[in-house]
């Protein structure tokens, strides 16, 4: 009798395990559903496009095999591939300059308790809540050769106007500004909270063996900053190699092509010159850079040890 | 000693107070002072000058003279920005595709989270890493062949195509994932015994205790929709559907050569009008937003 009713209160409990386990099943169903549908089927369409040779407005099309590959590497100089690839790069290590950089500095110079401090931290982090293109919008005209306010400063104080956005010198730069000015309360903000994070008895120890300031921020602030700086050299390498929107709002990618970032390549390839098979082609290549850095980066700081003096 | 939190990060320090100021100390305090409102008068510059031209006449505008005050303190401008362009239209597509994307967002992003930290069904973890891998496939990457989907669905200039790519989020799922695995499984129990079904200890349970964790995202989630801008640009085409973010520039484009910059001021208009939005949100959830921003970095 006993037996039995242990028997039949262990199926009522598997059954409910089995019906609760149909349930959180169910519960992932839908975003594992629109993630294949939205990311791993374009990757794979991304692949079969390449081998065709569909250019977007024809109805029509062929596999043609290796023939867009062909094309990419017959023309490795011709195709912009490399020259676009040096200019995001260039962007790339001068954007995390500043990022890093004057993040550090940043949260260094604003590291003190008080209400003033505090709004003035918030307004430093404002212009990241603009969009981009707005930024774009606004520091276009504030770059604008002959009547924008930074040139009028400019030559206030004695200098010759620069053109910010016409020369091909210049232009790289002006997108670094923008991006600069619109990211720096973030990496500020990163930094002062894993400041915030170091016990303060590090600094009375150091202070107490007669550490100058200098001393301590070097051996201590510095090193016990690295796991913030890495994780920050990280994502920004990857999201400064993706840059689309300033330069497309800025400069277009001129002038000379001097701007002309892979993400925008990609984007002339398909919607300009509508070679879809082309564009899907650079794509690829362009994933398979970001996916080695990504994992070599993963690699790479598992295995580094943070608190290295 | 007292254990305090900083307003702004809700990371704790001791505050203690120095035994005495020496004058080295109030010197580096004076200049530090100095230093901070230097640079933060230089970052906020770009916003001021835009307010500025915004109440700024055309005759003026285009001058060599430094002339740091508006002349023009009416609306002119931003009523010229609104009937230039449908600028309310787009903002009201705005509105609507960013709630829309939410929605979206928070629905796959919740109901995975809580499937894949608290599920026990088979191939949890296969599933977990097909999630984990589009973390790695960025938009910039596949924007083609998401064109290519959305016009042989014919979504191509409407809400849906729009929408589509920013339905869900693998990091975001992530995110909350991490979060709701740290509610101790008791709570759930408890729950389940007292009669609460997978969705109720969703939504009784999981979504309260996550609460911070959830605010923080959405709120991201919200800023990150309403300043889009790249797949808006591809996607849309007509006025109909036209997002804030490409509307602006199409104001600026809508005229041509040297018009375009006699009109700054009407542009510089419609850019206070497009960050409106966000910047209320940013000063109402402020410490939401920072104290979010910080734990990301923490992980």
């Amino acid at each position: 009798m006993k037996e039995e009713r242990e028997g039949r209160a262990a199926s009522v409990k598997r059954r409910h395990i089995k019906k609760s386990q149909i349930q959180e099943f169910l519960c992932v169903v839908p975003a594992v559903t629109l993630v294949i549908l939205t990311i791993y089927y374009p990757l794979a369409d991304l692949v079969r496009i390449s081998f065709t040779d569909w250019n977007l407005l024809n109805k029509n099309w062929n596999y043609v095999g290796l023939k867009n590959w062909e094309w990419f590497v017959h023309n490795a100089a011709g195709n912009y591939f490399f020259q676009d690839m040096w200019v995001t790069l260039k962007y790339t290590m001068m954007s995390l300059m500043v990022s890093l950089g004057l993040g550090m500095l940043l949260a260094l110079l604003m590291n003190r308790i008080s209400g003033g401090f505090s709004v003035m931290r918030a307004l430093i982090f404002l212009p990241k809540y603009m969009a981009m293109s707005t930024g774009g919008v606004l520091f276009v005209w504030i770059f604008n050769k002959e009547f924008g306010i930074l040139n009028i400063i400019i030559e206030k104080l004695g200098g010759s106007p620069v053109g910010w956005l016409t020369t091909a010198g210049t232009a790289l730069i002006s997108v670094v500004i923008l991006t600069g000015w619109h990211g720096l309360g973030y990496n500020m903000m990163i930094y002062l909270s894993a400041m915030m994070g170091i016990p303060s008895t590090y600094y009375e120890a150091a202070s107490l063996d007669g550490a100058g300031r200098f001393q301590r921020f070097r051996y201590i602030t510095l090193p016990l900053l690295s796991p913030t700086t890495l994780f920050l050299l990280v994502t920004h390498f990857i999201g400064s190699m993706k840059i689309y929107n300033a330069v497309d709002v800025l400069t277009g990618g001129g002038p000379y092509r001097s701007t002309e970032v892979i993400v925008y390549l990609i984007y002339r390839l398909a919607f300009t010159d509508y070679r879809v098979d082309r564009a899907a082609v650079v794509s690829i290549i362009f994933f398979l850079f970001l996916l080695i850095v990504t994992l070599l980066t993963m690699r790479w700081s598992e295995n580094k040890v943070h608190y290295e003096a | 000693m007292s254990k305090k939190k900083y307003r702004d990060t809700g990371a704790e320090y001791t505050s203690r107070k120095p035994i005495l100021y020496t004058k080295k100390d109030k010197t580096l305090y004076v200049l530090q002072t100095a230093g901070a409102i230097l640079v933060t008068l230089i970052m906020v510059f770009p916003v001021y000058w835009m307010i500025v031209t915004s109440f700024k006449s055309g005759n003026v505008l285009l001058t060599k003279e430094l002339n740091l005050l508006p002349d023009a303190l009416n609306l002119d401008n931003y009523i010229e920005a609104c009937t230039r362009v449908p600028l309310f239209r787009y903002i009201l597509n705005t509105i609507a595709v960013t709630v829309i994307i939410m929605i979206l967002k928070l629905t796959t992003g919740v109901l995975a989270a809580y499937g894949f930290a608290r599920g026990r069904f088979w191939g949890r973890d296969v599933l977990f890493y097909v999630i984990l891998g589009a973390m790695m496939v960025p938009h910039q990457v596949i924007f083609v062949p998401v064109y290519v989907l959305c016009s042989k669905l014919g979504w191509v200039d409407t809400f849906a195509g729009l929408v589509l790519p920013s339905a869900v989020a693998p990091h975001f799922i992530f995110m909350l994932r991490q979060s709701f695995k740290s509610v101790d499984d008791s709570y759930v129990e408890a729950g389940k015994i007292d009669g609460l079904g997978t969705l109720g200890a969703i939504i009784r349970i999981m979504v309260p205790m996550c609460k911070a964790t959830l605010i923080t995202a959405s709120l991201n989630t919200f800023i990150t929709s309403w300043n889009s801008y790249f797949w808006p640009k591809i996607i849309t085409q007509s006025d109909k559907i036209r997002v804030i973010s490409v509307g602006l520039v199409h104001l600026r484009e809508s005229w041509n050569g040297v018009a375009m910059w006699q009109h700054t001021n009407v542009t510089m208009a419609g850019c206070v009008i497009t960050m409106i939005p966000a910047v209320i949100l940013f000063f109402v959830f402020q410490k939401y937003m920072l104290t979010g921003y910080s734990k990301m970095a923490m992980k």
